[in-house]
Order: structure tokens, then sequence, then C-alpha cells
């Protein structure tokens, strides 16, 4: 018989999207911030099965350093693993059953979206929600259509994220036109917009609130030092 | 007529496999054929996303053998035909490769280095610099283009295709898991907007009238009876690789003219020799940077000057002297002590090259 704890209302939020999209770094991101908001609990889990080594794995220890649960692989795990290794965490499988605030990094694309399947609860969880990250700048995702069509592919999908970058060269002005493209792809498939992530460097001038009145995130870019 | 993949010049954020599936999009390659290896896939993920839109073709073999022969095969047809693997993969195809030098068959193959020996690691070495240059049991009469940012990596692939076309050599575009996977923004244009006109194909095979009477004969050979007849194909093969070497080859340098300490690296590992030397020469020190972008054919004669006007010149790659011995075959008789910094299977950092070439001073 199947035990049911209730552990109430709570952030729950999955980070889908294309490959290279800025996953990872806006669920990292969102972690910290809720951390810095006085959350008592947060899980970070990492559901990517199809690079699970490279994603949170080389941060994991900076990670909890600060002071967040991440349910990734440590290196050590994954010695003599060689490509045999894409194997789920039995503690990630079971993410959902752990009280406080939970992050999910998942894989990329629509073979990605399906890893909530291995997910205990995902489900049930009336919390859960699903937010696309989105980066104009990948010609993937680049504009109403592509967005609308690819989301589309995607099973379920409460909201989207303006992740628009070009790594070291981005400017304010392509973070805009991400947010318009972003926003009208939006109101088209009859979801919000999240927000808009920004490097905190550009976070400043941009102010609380982009072009289209969406809410601002100020992100720390943590990924670059985990190559993948 | 399908539209363009690329059709005015945008500055984009992608990986490098997916910079390679769509600089080949955008150099009108017409089939990709592949099997899939780490760290290549997505090369042929994107390439079978953008295939149908833009009206291309797609084959996924049995193996790398087969990917490799498909790919000569399709060159054959007249088609602009690319492939892309690693490691292993690269091994097997070594023979369709042979036999593209053996037909002067102008295969494009993008090599994302793994490590190895074998199967080894899945994502980042420079490990396969003398399988890619020299493989096969022929002279290594191969075009092997070493790019180190995503930039290059769009325009070598595009380049590549021109080259092999024009010159009907095997030609390959070298990079690495790390180039694979990292990202970093780019332009990405069409060639023909920048004035880069793409070399027409034509088929070897299936032309019309006949051959002997409207058309010379094709004739095209991977084996023969007697030595006599290979000896005299091999010399004109080596004689036209030698005319185009110079034409081909390339670098970057930053005061590689007049320094004591030279730099010598290609790919990845040349943008953390690039950034020691910078810094370096900031502090004062008489130190230069030379990357050959081209390690098949070697841009010679620069690199000659090199080792007879510097004191010292340093070999830095993530490979036990796989780059070294190209070099050293190169300034056999010239002033410069060689001195060796390999990492076999590793990244480098700017800071290791800048701490090993204080030393030398």
């Amino acid at each position: 018989m199947e035990v049911i704890i209730d552990i109430g209302d709570r952030i729950v939020e999955a980070y889908i999207g294309e490959y290279a999209s800025g996953k990872s770094e806006v669920a990292v991101n969102r972690a910290i911030d809720l951390l810095h908001e006085g959350h008592p609990e947060i899980s970070l889990v990492d559901l990517d099965i199809v690079e699970p080594c490279y994603t949170l794995r080389p941060i994991k220890k900076n990670l909890q350093g600060m002071g967040l649960n991440v349910l990734a692989w440590d290196t050590a795990d994954t010695i003599g693993l060689g490509e045999t290794g894409n194997i789920l965490r039995a503690e990630n499988k079971w993410a959902l059953k752990r009280e406080g605030d939970i992050i999910l990094d998942i894989g990329y694309g629509v073979e990605g979206a399906k890893t909530l399947n291995l997910l205990e609860g995902a489900e049930e969880d009336d919390n859960l929600q699903l937010f696309v990250v989105l980066n104009i700048a990948r010609p993937m995702t680049s504009s109403v259509n592509d967005i609308v069509n690819y989301v589309r592919e995607l099973k379920k999908v409460d909201g989207l994220i303006n992740n628009t970058h070009l790594g070291d060269d981005t400017y304010i002005d392509i973070i805009q036109d991400g947010a318009r493209i972003v926003s009208e792809a939006a109101e088209h498939l009859g979801i919000p917009v999240v927000a808009t992530t920004v490097v905190k460097e550009l976070a400043q001038s941009i102010g609380p609130y982009d072009c289209c009145g969406n809410v601002v995130r100020s992100v720390t870019r943590y990924m670059p030092e985990s190559f993948w | 007529m399908t539209e363009k993949p690329v059709q005015e010049e945008k500055r984009v954020f992608m990986t490098g496999n997916e910079v390679c599936a769509w600089a080949a999009a955008a150099a009108q390659a017409e089939i990709m054929y592949g099997y899939p290896i780490t760290p290549q896939n997505e090369i042929m993920h994107y390439w079978t996303r953008l295939a149908p839109k833009y009206n291309r073709d797609f084959l996924q073999t049995e193996d790398e053998l087969s990917a490799g022969f498909t790919t000569a095969g399709g060159i054959m047809a007249g088609k602009r035909a690319f492939t892309a693997t690693s490691g292993p993969g690269n091994i097997l195809m070594q023979e369709p490769f042979s036999m593209a030098e053996a037909m002067r068959l102008p295969t494009v193959a993008i090599i994302q280095q793994r490590g190895g020996p074998s199967t080894a690691t899945v994502i980042y070495s420079q490990q396969e610099v003398t399988m890619t240059s020299l493989g096969g049991n022929g002279e290594g009469l191969r075009i092997v283009y070493s790019t180190a940012t995503h930039q290059e990596l769009f325009d070598y692939t595009i380049k590549a295709f021109n080259t092999a076309w024009k010159y009907r050599f095997p030609t390959f575009v070298l990079a690495d898991g790390y180039q694979a996977k990292m990202r970093e923004s780019l332009k990405m244009y069409d060639p023909e907007a920048k004035g880069i006109k793409m070399v027409s194909t034509e088929p070897y095979v299936g032309k019309e009238g006949v051959p002997g009477v409207d058309r010379d004969p094709g004739h095209f050979r991977n084996t023969y009876n007697v030595e006599e007849e290979l000896y005299e194909v091999l010399e004109q093969y080596i004689e036209d690789y030698d005319k185009m070497a110079p034409e081909v080859a390339e670098y970057e340098e930053i005061g590689s003219q007049d320094a004591d300490v030279v730099v010598i690296s290609h790919g990845v590992v040349s943008r953390a020799a690039k950034g020691a030397v910078q810094e370096l020469q900031k502090q004062g020190y008489k130190v230069g940077y030379f990357r050959p972008i081209t390690i098949r054919p070697l841009p010679v004669n620069e690199i000659r000057d090199i080792a007879n006007s510097a004191k010292k010149v340093m070999v830095v790659e993530s490979a036990n002297g796989q780059l070294d011995r190209l070099i050293k075959e190169k300034v056999y008789g010239c002033n410069a002590e060689m001195i060796p910094f390999f990492k076999p299977g590793v990244g480098i950092t700017t800071e290791e090259v800048e701490s090993r070439l204080k030393e030398l001073f």
C-alpha cells in the first residue's frame, strides 16, 4: 500500500528547454534566490540522464556549501562507469517526497521532458510547475513560431522564461528582443512569462521589469565553472 | 526553391556541434552520413532537425566504416556530402578515408576528438592528430583544419567543402569534445552573401555520354595490379599535394618573429597558450605565440623561421607529443631547443602555460 505524505504547499519547479538554453543556470540561480529569501529547505535535483555526470556535478560542493541540498552525482560515484553510467540516482527518483522546495534541472528537449515520468509522484503533485527556458539567440528557438511549435511538443508547460543572452557578448537590446518574442509566444500559448533572466552586470540597467513588463531575475553565472 | 538556412548575418549563441550542423547547411551540403558517437552526436541531431526544413538528406548507417564509405559514395554521385565522428569511429573511418585519398574524393569529415587509446573518455582530448593527419595506409594526402573558436568552426566547416572540392583531397575539421559542447557566441552568415562562392560539385560516375567517345572515361581506382602503376599515380598525387600545400596552409601568430620563446599549440589549447603569451608580453617577456590552423599541411616556412630565430620553442598539447612530432619533422636542422608540455587527454589552462613559460626564462 502506498503511503501518502502530505507535505503541503511549497515551490516545486522543473526547468526544461532546448540543449544549451540555460536550464541548469536558471535552476541553480532560482534555488539560490529561494535560499536568500529565507526558505528553510531547498533541494536542487539533477534529473539530466542524458549527460548526468557533467551538469551540476562539478559545482555540487560549492552549492552545498551555500546551504542547498544538491541531489546530483559526485565525481567519485561516476568513476568506473564509462558510458554505461546513465542511470538515475535512487535519491533523485524520490525527490518529490522530500520536505521543502524542490528545483528540478531536467534533461533537454522532448526526451528530457519525459524524464519527469521517472519521478515518483510527478503526476499527482499539484505544486509541480514546468517552466521552459528560452534563448532567442539560439537559432532553433529564435522566432515566435519556433517557440510556439517547440513548447507544444512538450507535455504540459506552466510558463516561459526569457533567458536570452550571448554569453560574454550579451547586450541589453537582445535581452529586450527576447522579452518581446517570448512574450508574444506566451500569448499564443496562453501561458505566462515567469521571468526574464539577466546576468547581474546588466540586470540593474534594465530594472525590475523588462520592456514587456515581465519580472527581471538577476542571475550569477555558475555554469562556466562546470565546463558543460 | 527552399529558403536558405542562414539569411542575414546574425549573432547567435550555440554549442560547437550545433555550429557544425548549421555551417554545413549554410555551405549547401546536401547529405550527411553518420553513426552516433559522443562527443559529435549533436552534429547529427541538429542536422536531422535542419535537413527536412531545408530539403537536405541524412543516412544513419550501421557503423562508422559504412558511414565513411557511404560518404565516399555520395560524393561519387556528385553530392556535397559529409560525415562526423570521434575516437574509435575515426579509427573505423580510416579505411574509407584511405580510399578517398586513393580516388581523390573530396570527403569532408568533422572530427570531435575524445580521449584515447580506444574508447577511453567521452569528452575531451587532442589525441586524434596523428590519425586524422596521417591515418590509413597511405601518405596523409589530406587537409586538416584545427579550430579554436565557434566562429572558426563555422568558417572552416564552410571552407572545408571548398578546399575539398577544389583540390580533391579528403578534408577534415578537427575539433574536440570541449569545442563540441562549449557554448559561445558567433556570427552566422550566408557564405554567398559574403562573396564566398561554393565550389561546384560534379558526379564522378554516371555522367552523360559514351566514355572514351563523348568524354574521358572515369577510372577511379583504389587497387592496382603492378607497383609501377601505383607509383606513377602517387607521384602525381604527391606533386599535386605539394603544389597545393602553400595555398591552403594557414596560421595565427602573435609576436612570434622576434621572441626568445615561442609557444606552438593548436585547437582549443591555443586559447590557453594565447592568453598566457598575451599576459607575459604585457609583463615584458619576449614570448611569442604561433598556431598552425592547418596541421596538415603545416605552414612550414613560418615554422622554420621561428625555429631558427627563437631560442626555445615550447609545444603545448593535450596529447603526448602528436603535434610535436609533426612540428619536429619540419624543423629538422633548425636552432631552437624544443621544449615539451604534454598532458594527454586532459585540458590545459592559461595559468599552467604561463607558469611553464616563466620557467624557460
